[in-house]
């Protein structure tokens, strides 16, 4: 029971993106992927959500080989995703930005979608409501159908985490999520976390910022120029002289 | 407001919109023939308001694509006798079938190359029916299209069954717009990575919407071949496929009645300018204008504000603003 990539390898040209690189999170497990710039943090987060393929190895979701499928359709099979930048529709509603989250479990027709009376129009009402839930519960405004716009970053990254929650993911993975966001934001964000882990998702934290990660997370994984240099319990990872050599030389582990 | 209000505004607008209008017609029995053309206008403008929109899926086919279903119903009635009641179906398939087979590989193109590939379509059909001999008209077309099925030719009775459509077009586009599927083809627009993040097929939706819009086009040219008994290679082409995109750029793209407005707005000045030659200049400055007021064309939230600046002082003394903001209001949430 897990979400994993094993033997995952990717080349740009001549430049090794991913050398042989294993990872996998279970069900209720936070586990921290980081790494500097250009260690293939983004190359191997978007071979688990689907956007690019493996040249070598798979991606594996509870035992099913799903490196071949397509994002939307692993969306569909529970793999949640939140972006670096909020990807969503400034100009519309916070509760329509949500709403937006429930789509992969309706599979409504695009007839019903259109006629009065219909069994979409029915549902209407029960997801505009458990949207006001879920934006209430993560204190996202006080008024759902406010622009989105008007939201700062902490709170947009918020936002994208209950609407990828909306679609009832088993497992949902959150690309730097911190970046750049206040302190009040990021514990927010980090109880958000905690709480929807606590569900028994499994959750994957790309991230920069190491001092968020090892806070938060049950297991950490460092990369290191495309491969995996050290894994286990982030204080032993934090630790690691390779781990503090090639990336925390540079920063400051209390960031 | 209510959300059932929300829903049915934009359809109340046009029922008001046409009994006003058709009573007019009782004085000037011309507008009964306006009403008709700006019918025909808004069907084939309405679904590309969804698809440009909603969707972000420019199309510069649509005039085309009525003149492929007007063709089908034409040949279909005259040459193998087929009543117009019948012919109905093909002139919708046809159109929507050739249009969800160009859909795949077309729609994953940026807003400039489809609206070039797309005109060039209407380039194809367009010589197909020039040179298609006896069996199109060649450039003569064809004539002798039996009237429309119940109505027959009496021309209140047929913009009646026209703006029925019409109606039924509006009241789905206004309960698609807040559906689950309505937000999926928004965030398709806005961001195609975040459509398929949220799981949506965005090919298949995109095709199938495509589909939809050249499927009632067709509809539109069976009204249009249907009602006059005529139909050339020049009666619906590239150039009202032009006009058809000004209607809803115009009119307002993300609003329900934007091309509705902008059809209004099409006919009305087509009536009234003198000299059809000296339209293009006039279309053309409008259109510059009202798009560097309101990108978004004048049922949009920018128009709305440019209006509330103009009329602010009659807001602040307490009575209603004019009745086409609330309903801008309306139709563009």
């Amino acid at each position: 029971m897990s979400l994993s990539a094993t033997g995952v390898s990717i080349r740009f040209g001549g430049l090794v993106a991913l050398n042989n690189v294993a990872v996998s999170v279970s069900p209720g497990e936070i586990v921290g992927l980081v790494g500097p710039n250009g260690a293939g943090k983004t190359t191997l987060f978007n071979c688990l959500t689907g956007v690019a393929r493996p040249q070598e190895g798979r991606v594996q979701l509870e035992g099913q080989d799903i490196s071949h499928l397509r994002l939307e359709h692993r969306v569909r099979l529970g793999i949640g995703r939140t972006f670096q930048t909020p990807r969503l529709d400034l100009g519309a509603s916070v509760a329509d930005a949500v709403m937006l989250g429930f789509y992969p479990r309706l599979k409504q027709g695009i007839l019903s979608a259109c006629l009065p009376f219909s069994k979409a129009r029915r549902t209407e009402d029960d997801l505009s409501a458990r949207a006001r839930q879920l934006i209430a519960e993560f204190q996202l405004t006080d008024d759902p159908d406010s622009s989105a716009g008007e939201l700062s970053l902490g709170h947009l990254r918020l936002l994208e985490v209950a609407r990828a929650l909306a679609s009832e993911p088993r497992y949902l993975l959150l690309d730097e999520p911190a970046a750049g966001i206040d302190d009040v934001d990021r514990d927010l964000l980090a109880q958000a976390i905690r709480n929807a882990a606590g569900r028994g998702l499994g959750m994957l934290l790309v991230e920069h910022n190491v001092g968020f990660v090892a806070d938060l997370s049950h297991r950490m994984v460092a990369l290191v120029s495309g491969e995996v240099v050290a894994e286990g319990k982030p204080a032993d990872v934090v630790a690691d002289p390779q781990v503090v050599g090639a990336y925390l030389g540079v920063q400051s582990v209390a960031a | 407001m209510s959300k059932d209000a929300k829903l049915w505004a934009a359809p109340a607008v046009v029922v008001v919109a046409f009994v006003v209008v058709m009573l007019l017609g009782l004085v000037r029995p011309s507008l009964h023939t306006t009403m008709f053309t700006i019918g025909l206008y808004a069907l084939i403008a309405l679904p590309l308001g969804l698809i440009y929109g909603q969707g972000g899926t420019i199309s510069l086919a649509q005039g085309s694509f009525a003149a492929v279903g007007a063709y089908t119903s034409a040949i279909l009635t005259t040459r193998y006798g087929l009543p117009p009641a019948l012919s109905v179906i093909p002139a919708v398939l046809l159109p929507a079938l050739l249009a969800f087979v160009i859909a795949r590989p077309i729609l994953r193109l940026p807003e400039l190359s489809l609206a070039l590939v797309t005109l060039s379509l209407g380039t194809v059909i367009a010589v197909g029916l020039q040179r298609g001999g006896d069996f199109t008209g060649s450039y003569v077309g064809l004539s002798g299209a039996p009237p429309l099925p119940l109505v027959g030719k009496d021309p209140v009775a047929v913009a009646i069954a026209l703006w029925t459509v019409v109606l039924l077009v509006v009241v789905m586009y206004s309960h698609f717009v807040r559906s689950a599927r309505g937000r999926a083809l928004n965030a398709i627009r806005v961001d195609r990575l975040l459509a398929e993040a949220m799981g949506v097929n965005v090919p298949f939706d995109l095709a199938t919407l495509f589909a939809v819009a050249a499927g009632i086009a067709g509809l539109a040219g069976w009204f249009y071949v249907h009602s006059i008994g005529y139909i050339a290679p020049d009666s619906l082409n590239v150039e009202t496929s032009a006009h058809i995109l000004f209607m809803v750029v115009l009119g307002g793209r993300r609003a329900v009645l934007g091309p509705i407005l902008g059809a209004a707005f099409f006919t009305f000045a087509n009536d009234f300018l003198p000299g059809a030659e000296t339209h293009g200049l006039f279309f053309g400055t409008i259109l510059v204008l009202i798009l560097l007021l309101s990108p978004d064309g004048i049922l949009s939230p920018q128009a709305m504000r440019v209006m509330q600046k103009i009329f602010g002082r009659r807001d602040r003394a307490g009575k209603a603003p004019p009745a086409g903001i609330a309903e801008a209001k309306e139709a563009v949430q």
